[in-house]
């Protein structure tokens, strides 16, 4: 089977041709135009990827399957939590995102959950501390800030 | 000798107590990065560009330590290899031919310790290959105008798939949407460019996210995907016992291979894979009926082993000289100097000379420093290799997170992060390179400032790009570059798989 290249190279397509319409719509650059202006470069990379991404519409690779089923649901688990840990990492605080996120990660990926857990809360207080002190940099305390000592 | 005055003051600044402290933990940290599965090279080294940055630490400071840790992780990558069969990273495929027989008759202490001295002798004999080479080619690099390098940065990426690249096509398609990226922002005549109005765009999309997310990131998921979380099983190394004339015997090859190696890491388009392999073979035909390769001769060990660490020393000369990486970790490299605002290339070698040198000079003291740290140490090397990434990579993603989040203190880089990562995810399943995509985001503006240039000069003709012989000769380069894999490419690769192949009983 070979869609994979096919659907990205017409994927690509799409994107030069809306990146090339978009150079075009650029405002002439203050002091009037040059023999380069802004829209040059842009316009030269749209050519250049549509061509290469026709080549691999008509010369694609054999495909690599895609993970569906459980894996991909993994997958999606992963990517779920490391925007929920960037999110939350402000408002509860390094160490408590960290022992969350670095955990379930462990734990997704084949630790026992008491152990995967474990992990993540001591990875989060040994690179709080080690940030905060030695490199003295502030990593947010988020719920622990009351912990905070002045 | 005006090149040795340089060097004794490159020494001045690498031998001063923080500068060699910081030279030590990079070549520690570079090891333990070589030797963990899930951590290549450019993906250890970008991690640790952030830190760095918010270590506050002096650009001279912050060059040694990462060039350390790119010297320390050519010396981790064999580790794998001969315990394991594993090679921790590409160019050390080679090693795994004879380097793994030998473990498994007993002798792994033993590979290990040959594997770090034609390590050393190799990463030796190509800085002062580098020494030698750099400051002639950036004075030749002089003469470049603007229509010269704009055709160099095209060779560059034509050539970085290397001859033995698969698809050529994919690396351009890889180098455009890197460019296309790096043309988000506020261009130098103040006109907006995709940018959406996005406030946090106008400054253009930061490259060291990016090679963060792509790398660290997609790495996470592919593990995921194989479930490959369990680690491996421990590996016990025997107590060593190596005499003086094993290791004279193992000389001539760590020699040639270095040589061979700086030569494949200089050319464009070689890398560090091809010069362990040539290594390999050479020493083959040089040893010859005597040998008896594949089935454990140190010879086999010592001769791709000093070619891959050759070529990486070598990768840095056309990095330092031009300003165009020729792999993945000397790209990221090349994004350390842009983002301490030094900008590479030939003037580098007149305007930062104390920073050029002292990171040269480091290359020579970190090497030392290596050769000292892996024969005593390589007990606790071993022992980390079988940390098992189910627990290795979320703690690496999490590190990734503390150090993308320590530059602008928002979480807006992380999302931008985690983006990069499942894009770098899906382009390497589509065995799209990620090193061109990068390439592109950190030589875009250079390549956009320098084609203006050249039509300003010759006032709109684009002919003038291809208007000397050296930009023609770039120019021919750059096509064969992208011509060649198609012609000899398959061909090699099969000769690369061969030895593999018979080399490695019971290798399954």
């Amino acid at each position: 089977m070979t869609f994979n290249d096919r659907i990205f190279g017409v994927l690509m397509i799409v994107l030069a041709v809306a990146y090339g319409w978009g150079a075009t719509q650029f405002p002439e650059p203050f002091g009037g135009a040059e023999a380069v202006g802004p829209d040059t470069f842009p316009k030269l990379l749209a050519v250049v990827l549509i061509i290469s991404s026709l080549y691999m519409i008509v010369r694609p690779d054999p495909d690599h399957a895609w993970p569906w089923s459980r894996t991909g649901i993994e997958l999606i688990i992963a990517v779920v939590v490391l925007i929920l840990y960037a999110m939350l990492l402000q408002p509860l605080g390094f160490i408590i995102s960290t022992t969350l996120a670095v955990g379930t990660l462990c734990w997704r990926m084949g630790s026992r959950p008491a152990n995967a857990y474990i992990t993540g809360a001591v990875s989060g207080v040994v690179v709080y501390f080690l940030f905060s002190f030695a490199l003295d940099l502030a990593l947010p305390l988020g719920l622990l800030s009351f912990l905070e000592v002045n | 000798m005006e090149t040795l005055g340089y060097l004794m003051d490159g020494f001045g600044v690498a031998l001063q107590p923080h500068n060699l402290m910081f030279a030590l933990l990079g070549a520690f940290l570079g090891t333990l990065i070589g030797a963990l599965p899930g951590l290549g090279p450019a993906n250890g080294v970008a991690i640790l560009i952030p830190l760095a940055f918010s270590l506050g630490l002096a650009p001279e400071t912050a060059l040694i330590m990462l060039t350390s840790v790119y010297a320390g992780a050519m010396y981790g990558g064999r580790i794998s290899s001969i315990l394991l069969n594993i090679p921790g990273d590409e160019p050390a495929m080679m090693t795994c031919l004879d380097g793994y027989p030998m473990a498994q008759k007993g002798k792994a202490a033993e590979a290990l310790a040959i594997s770090a001295i034609a390590s050393f002798i190799g990463s030796l004999v190509a800085t002062v290959g580098l020494i030698l080479l750099a400051p002639l080619l950036a004075k030749f690099a002089l003469t470049f105008g603007p229509a010269e390098y704009f055709a160099l940065f095209l060779l560059a990426f034509a050539t970085l798939g290397g001859i033995t690249g698969k698809n050529p096509i994919k690396t351009v398609v890889a180098a455009c949407i890197g460019l296309m990226i790096a043309t988000v922002g506020i261009d130098n005549t103040g006109v907006q460019r995709y940018t959406f109005g996005v406030l946090e765009l106008f400054e253009g999309v930061d490259f060291i996210i990016a090679i963060v997310g792509l790398f660290a990131i997609s790495e996470l998921m592919f593990f995921i995907e194989e479930r490959a979380g369990g680690g491996k099983e421990k590996m016990k190394v025997n107590k060593l016992t190596l005499t003086w004339r094993e290791i004279r015997e193992i000389l001539p090859s760590s020699l040639r291979g270095g040589v061979l190696g700086f030569i494949a890491g200089v050319l464009p388009g070689a890398g560090a894979s091809l010069g362990s392999f040539i290594g390999y073979t050479l020493e083959k035909k040089v040893v010859g009926k005597k040998g008896y390769f594949g089935k454990g001769d140190p010879r086999g060990v010592a001769g791709p082993e000093a070619g891959n660490n050759g070529a990486s020393s070598g990768a840095l000369v056309p990095m330092l000289t031009l300003g165009v990486p020729g792999s993945g970790t000397t790209a990221v490299l090349l994004a350390l100097l842009i983002s301490l605002n030094i900008t590479p290339g030939p003037l580098m070698f007149t305007q930062n000379a104390d920073i050029v040198w002292g990171v040269i000079a480091a290359l020579l003291i970190g090497n030392f420093l290596l050769l000292i740290l892996n024969i005593p140490l390589v007990g606790i090397f071993v022992k980390l290799l079988s940390v098992p990434p189910m627990f290795l990579l979320p703690i690496v993603t999490m590190i990734a997170f503390v150090g993308i989040y320590s530059i602008s203190n928002t979480t807006f880089d992380l999302y931008f992060m985690v983006a990069f990562g499942v894009g770098g995810y899906i382009l390497r399943k589509l065995e799209i390179p990620l090193v061109p995509v990068i390439l592109g985001l950190l030589l875009g503006p250079e390549m956009e400032k320098n084609l203006r240039h050249a039509m300003d000069i010759s006032d709109g003709d684009w002919m003038i790009l291809w208007d000397s012989g050296l930009a023609i000769g770039l120019w021919v380069f750059a096509g064969l570059g992208l011509i060649l894999p198609y012609i000899i490419g398959p061909l090699l690769r099969r000769r690369m798989q061969n030895p593999i192949e018979e080399g490695t009983p019971g290798s399954d």
